[in-house]
């Protein structure tokens, strides 16, 4: 057998195929496949599971979602106005406490364990079980007078204190749902040559200034990363109302096409966040430029 | 300098007579530059219990309803120390929820499905760091699009194509794209691994190819070894997000007998609605105590979790070091 001479240009290339041969496969198999099929099918109409034949039907399909569901928008509505509301609150918590556990405090050990707890109970039905015994409105309650004395609450007005509670609660919750980020912070934290801050503290700069000419850009492709894993982690969370919905019409009520449709607008709403959010970090991520600078 | 005298003086009459706290004290706000570095410092550790009490209450709250009394759970005056454990609400749960049964199921899928990802996204991860080959921006542009889209989105046909293979009511159909870099957040798990390389020097394994070390042998002997952190991290997430998730294995297999042990957390819930009859037979409990309540139901959750809290304790130094040493960039 006549042995195949490559160039190293020609070798590297092979060789590189051959690591990602894995995915290729599983790329096609258990994603690009399903999602024509899916895009399919929101277009269409099933008419017989095996083989995929499914017949032309225009956007009937998505209209169903926007004008005949009564169900849909508002619950869409209501889980994009969360996730507005969650995703910079969480990354901003997750920053803050990846930098304080950063810091050289005592039993750091301990303190990074605690905060990854809610990850440990918080990505499954363990968590939804635990909300439905109102744990979290358990943690800051300014109702029970605890906190503060009655007295003064009976001052504020119900009204306060409840606007007062529910912010809390959903500050909790934000808490419970930034372990991951934490973590991704605080290996991008480690990742900052030590000789940065040396020379800048050198030069007479303060912590504040060090924080956003040093430790920000130096993040922003964690950052990068952390936002978009935040915005997906919260539209893909138990407790969002859409997904169950979503299931139910496929598997219970069997409309396929339907759920496909109502899938896909989830996603492409999805991804144009994550669009948008990349373009807008694209501006101010100098990873590569902070970089060339160290080496040189 | 006469001040600085002064000071020590006082210092050590303070010292004599024998009051080291005030002592302390005196030097501390004798030195103004370090006051407000250590109000800040204070200010840090209370910010950070106060969080730290938050993260932790959650856990609390399960441990301690868990040994509640059918009596405590009710009385709003018990809030924190129940006067009496009753250990038995962890029997009862374990029965309920048949735990010996499904807690094999869990096993069964996370430990294969993690496997899967170890290997696949190590493999993968360090192809798309180290190679330049044509299609590598698309194939990791798709990567980053196949863990934006939500598994919902291509749910139905995924299941077709399962049952076209005849893998429902089996766990392939969880654990098999594990092992092609797909599965539960695998592409999240490309990712690290691919910036874990991406950081990494190539100096090592250039000398290894320069050696004659073939380019599999490579990645088998010198990249896969370094990698720990990436490893550790990788581990420890696939874990957890598997033994968690129910979505998948409960459309997958969905028959009684393969639902794994969340899933399993409903039908006790269920239960707490409307215990089934004879489960208590044997147990001779105290009247209005053989309950199936929400002491039993945190019980049960307590267990589930149980075993993910006990792989993170032992792990977790490894673990936190991982996260340390994932950042090799700037040595």
């Amino acid at each position: 057998m006549k042995k195949i001479k490559l160039n190293m240009k020609g070798k590297h290339i092979l060789e590189g195929y051959v690591f990602v041969l894995p995915l290729i496969i599983g790329t096609s198999a258990f994603f690009l496949f399903p999602l024509y099929i899916s895009i399919k099918l929101s277009f269409g109409h099933l008419i017989k599971m095996a083989g995929f034949q499914i017949e032309w039907s225009g956007v009937q399909n998505y209209l169903r979602a926007f004008i005949i569901d009564a169900n849909f928008v508002p619950m869409f509505l209501k889980v994009v106005n969360q996730v507005f509301t969650r995703v910079p609150l969480i990354i901003i918590f997750s920053l803050l406490l990846a930098i304080l556990l950063n810091k050289d405090i005592k039993c750091r050990g301990f303190f990074r364990t605690v905060f990854f707890i809610p990850f440990l109970l918080g990505t499954g039905e363990v968590m939804k079980q635990l909300l439905g015994q109102d744990v979290d409105k358990q943690v800051v309650s300014l109702a029970d007078g605890t906190l503060i004395p009655r007295e003064f609450l009976i001052y504020l007005g119900s009204n306060v204190v409840n606007a007062i509670d529910s912010f809390f609660g959903v500050i909790v919750l934000v808490l419970w749902n930034s372990s991951v980020q934490i973590l991704l912070f605080l290996s991008g934290l480690q990742s900052i040559p030590a000789p940065l801050y040396e020379s800048s503290k050198v030069d007479g700069a303060t912590g504040w200034e060090m924080f956003w000419k040093i430790t920000l850009p130096m993040i922003s492709p964690i950052m990068l990363l952390n936002i978009i894993y935040t915005i997906v982690d919260s539209f893909t969370d138990i407790t969002n109302p859409i997904l169950p919905y979503i299931q139910n019409h496929a598997f219970s009520r069997m409309m396929f096409e339907y759920a496909a449709a109502m899938g896909w607008i989830y996603f492409a709403f999805i991804i144009l966040l994550v669009l948008l959010v990349i373009g807008i970090m694209n501006r101010f991520t100098h990873m590569t430029e902070i970089k060339e600078r160290v080496k040189s | 300098m006469k001040e600085g005298m002064v000071s020590t003086e006082k210092k050590r009459i303070l010292q004599e007579i024998n009051i080291p706290l005030l002592a302390k004290v005196h030097e501390w706000f004798k030195t103004p530059k370090r006051v407000s570095e250590k109000i800040v410092r204070m200010g840090m550790y209370v910010l950070i219990i106060d969080l730290a009490f938050v993260f932790i209450f959650p856990f609390l709250f399960m441990l301690v309803t868990s040994l509640k009394t059918n009596t405590e759970l009710y009385d709003i005056t018990v809030n924190w120390v129940p006067k009496t454990l009753k250990f038995e609400n962890y029997i009862i749960a374990f029965r309920a929820l048949d735990y010996a049964i499904y807690s094999k199921n869990s096993l069964m899928i996370t430990i294969m499905a993690t496997i899967g990802h170890l290997l696949s996204c190590s493999f993968i991860g360090y192809g798309l760091a180290r190679y330049q080959f044509p299609g590598k921006k698309i194939l990791i542009f798709v990567v980053i699009i196949a863990m934006i889209v939500p598994v919902q989105t291509i749910i139905v046909p995924l299941y077709i194509v399962f049952a076209n293979l005849k893998w429902l009511n089996t766990y392939l159909p969880v654990i098999v794209p594990t092992f092609f870099g797909y599965g539960l957040k695998g592409s999240l798990f490309l990712l690290v691994f691919r910036q874990f390389y991406l950081g990494l020097p190539k100096e090592l394994e250039n000398a290894a190819k320069i050696d004659g070390c073939g380019f599999i042998m490579t990645y088998w002997r010198i990249a896969l070894p370094i990698a720990r952190s990436a490893f550790l991290v990788t581990l420890l997430l696939s874990l957890v997000w598997h033994w968690n998730d129910f979505y998948e294995p409960a459309i997958y297999a969905s028959k009684p007998s393969q639902i794994t042990l969340p899933a399993r957390l409903n039908e006790l819930v269920a239960m707490v609605n409307r215990p089934p009859e004879g489960l208590f037979d044997e147990m001779a409990l105290a009247d209005g105590e053989s309950t199936v309540n929400n002491a039993v139901l945190m019980a049960g959750i307590c267990m589930v979790v149980m075993p993910v809290i006990a792989v993170f304790a032992t792990l977790q130094k490894k673990f936190m070091q991982g996260i340390e040493r994932t950042g090799l960039t700037g040595e």
